[in-house]
């Protein structure tokens, strides 16, 4: 637990109060966890890469240009990591049927779930 | 020639039976004080597309046609506007987190780019549904702007 706190602290390149240009011309510096980076290569990066050769799984989220994407796009994207890896629609159940020793078990689930969700968090402007 | 009648009549009992199987509409309300366009000043011709496009299936606003109301076509059509209201409700737009905003105005650029949405089946009995490709660019664009300002 404290492992995982110690890695949660997330340093942003982007400053509150910066001018939009900067925003729009820096990349977020994400520090991923260690526990998290192991389910992400596990079960998520495979698919979800430049250089991978699934089209569909690619054209939606490659992790490696993450970080380069529009604010609000990275949001999104987190947001949708959470929702369809709660909602057992990611890993796709054919890829898992596969690749068994790729599924996240219950807990990886929450963890990777939860931190995409203080991700997308932290990276959304006050309302 | 026996068989082929003795088939249509049964054909068609079980048609009748399956009138009476009970098939929840999603209820339709017309005032949503949380709706998208509501609440936002959209230029005409998104919220024009929006609501021939997508609220149907998208909002609380679905106009049901005559043969929503025959099963089991009716069954097609609720479990749709099940699947979509769940996925997407514009007329709840208002009540979600800048988080949330993010995220479905990414998937709408994704869905609509890719030509997932508005779904085949739908453009087939709604002809003004259709999205150009001209159409389909001004959306994303417009979900894009929408989305960049409220990170500003």
């Amino acid at each position: 637990m404290t492992l995982v706190l110690g890695f949660m602290f997330v340093n942003f390149t982007i400053k509150k109060n910066a001018p939009q240009e900067e925003v729009k011309s820096e990349a977020t510096t994400y520090h991923v966890p260690d526990d998290v980076q192991k389910i992400l290569d596990k079960s998520c990066v495979g698919c979800h890469n430049s250089d991978s050769k699934n089209i569909k799984g690619k054209g939606k989220l490659k992790f490696d240009e993450l970080a380069d994407m529009k604010l609000y796009k990275q949001v999104g994207k987190l947001a949708d990591i959470a929702d369809v890896v709660k909602e057992d629609d990611m890993p796709p159940k054919k890829f898992l049927k596969n690749y068994p020793d790729r599924e996240p078990t219950a807990e990886e689930k929450e963890k990777l779930v939860n931190w995409a969700n203080d991700m997308a968090k932290q990276l959304t402007p006050a309302e | 020639m026996k068989i082929l009648k003795f088939l249509i009549v049964i054909l068609v009992i079980v048609i009748v039976i399956i009138q009476f199987i009970p098939n929840d509409k999603p209820e339709v309300v017309l005032a949503n004080e949380n709706d998208l366009i509501y609440n936002n000043q959209l230029p005409e011709h998104i919220s024009v597309m929006l609501k021939e496009s997508c609220y149907d299936c998208h909002s609380n606003e679905t106009v049901y046609p005559w043969y929503s109301h025959v099963a089991p076509v009716s069954w097609l059509v609720v479990k749709d506007i099940r699947e979509g209201r769940n996925e997407l409700n514009f007329s709840h737009w208002e009540s979600q987190s800048k988080m949330d905003k993010a995220k479905n105005l990414d998937k709408i650029i994704d869905e609509v780019t890719d030509e997932n949405m508005p779904m085949p089946i739908y453009t087939i009995m709604h002809a003004n549904a259709k999205l150009s490709d001209n159409d389909r660019q001004l959306l994303a664009e417009w979900a894009e702007s929408y989305a960049e300002s409220l990170f500003e």
